[in-house]
């Protein structure tokens, strides 16, 4: 798994690549938790994903709740169809804000 | 060809062996006959079933071991993972709802909606765990 962090104005960008399993997730979580400090908006880009497992989707939700309680936004767009079908099938899709595109991912504030 | 498919190995408790299995597990589903979907859901269940043991039965150590059959059945396919950790506890599977706020065993309800059959028993070999999955023909 590769991880690159941009800035786009206020938001803080993470860009993910590869397979988020048992053995890459603590590595993501360090990095989002982090990351969620630096900036009052951070969008997730998971459209170079191949895998994620229920530790990659807890690890999102995690962050999720750190920045709800530090009034914070948490977004996410491009998820895959593989992707997505682990969302539904942990029935956490209506759970996340998810946009199709970077644009509209930028633009939800 | 004839014959039923069968892939038979064992690996460590190392997460590093997780996407290896998985490389197996997906080709395995699609040539008994399952669509791109289905065979997806097929390895994230049993990828879900070792990252359990992993965390659960050998509490994150790498040394332990962990016995894989699949096996193409009459009707579908029957995986069965056997491992030499700590025994699960059943009370706690699947025991709690899927909930923003408690995100842990997001896994065991995956298996338990891919699968069409889940059972863990303790075994004197060790704890087995057998799931199914039933490959419904259309015509």
């Amino acid at each position: 798994m590769k991880i690159s962090i941009r800035d786009a104005g206020e938001t803080k960008i993470v860009e993910i690549e590869g397979d988020v399993d048992l053995g890459t997730s603590p590595d993501l979580r360090r990095t989002l938790l982090k990351t969620l400090l630096e900036a009052p908006k951070l969008a997730l880009n998971l459209a170079a994903i191949r895998y994620i497992d229920s530790s990659g989707i807890a690890t999102l939700l995690e962050v999720l709740k750190d920045s709800q309680r530090r009034n914070k936004e948490f977004v996410l767009y491009g998820l895959s169809p593989a992707v997505q079908q682990v969302f539904h099938l942990t029935h956490v899709v209506r759970i996340f804000q998810v946009f199709q595109t970077e644009e509209e991912a930028l633009g939800s504030a | 060809m004839t014959g039923h498919l069968q892939l038979k190995f064992t690996m460590p408790s190392d997460p590093r062996y997780l996407p290896v299995v998985r490389g197996a597990i997906a080709p395995l589903a699609a040539a008994i006959g399952w669509d791109e979907s289905d065979c997806r859901a097929i390895t994230l269940a049993l990828d879900e079933a070792l990252a359990n043991i992993i965390r659960h039965a050998y509490h994150n150590r790498a040394d332990g071991l962990i016995e894989l059959e699949c096996r193409e059945s009459a009707d579908g396919l029957e995986v069965t993972l056997l491992d030499n950790g700590e025994p699960p506890d059943r009370t706690k599977i699947c025991a709690r709802a899927i909930a923003c706020d408690q995100p842990g065993g997001l896994g065991t309800h995956i298996i338990k909606d891919v699968m069409d059959t889940v059972s863990y028993q303790a075994t004197p070999a060790g704890n087995r765990f057998v799931a199914t999955k039933l490959l419904r023909k259309t015509i």
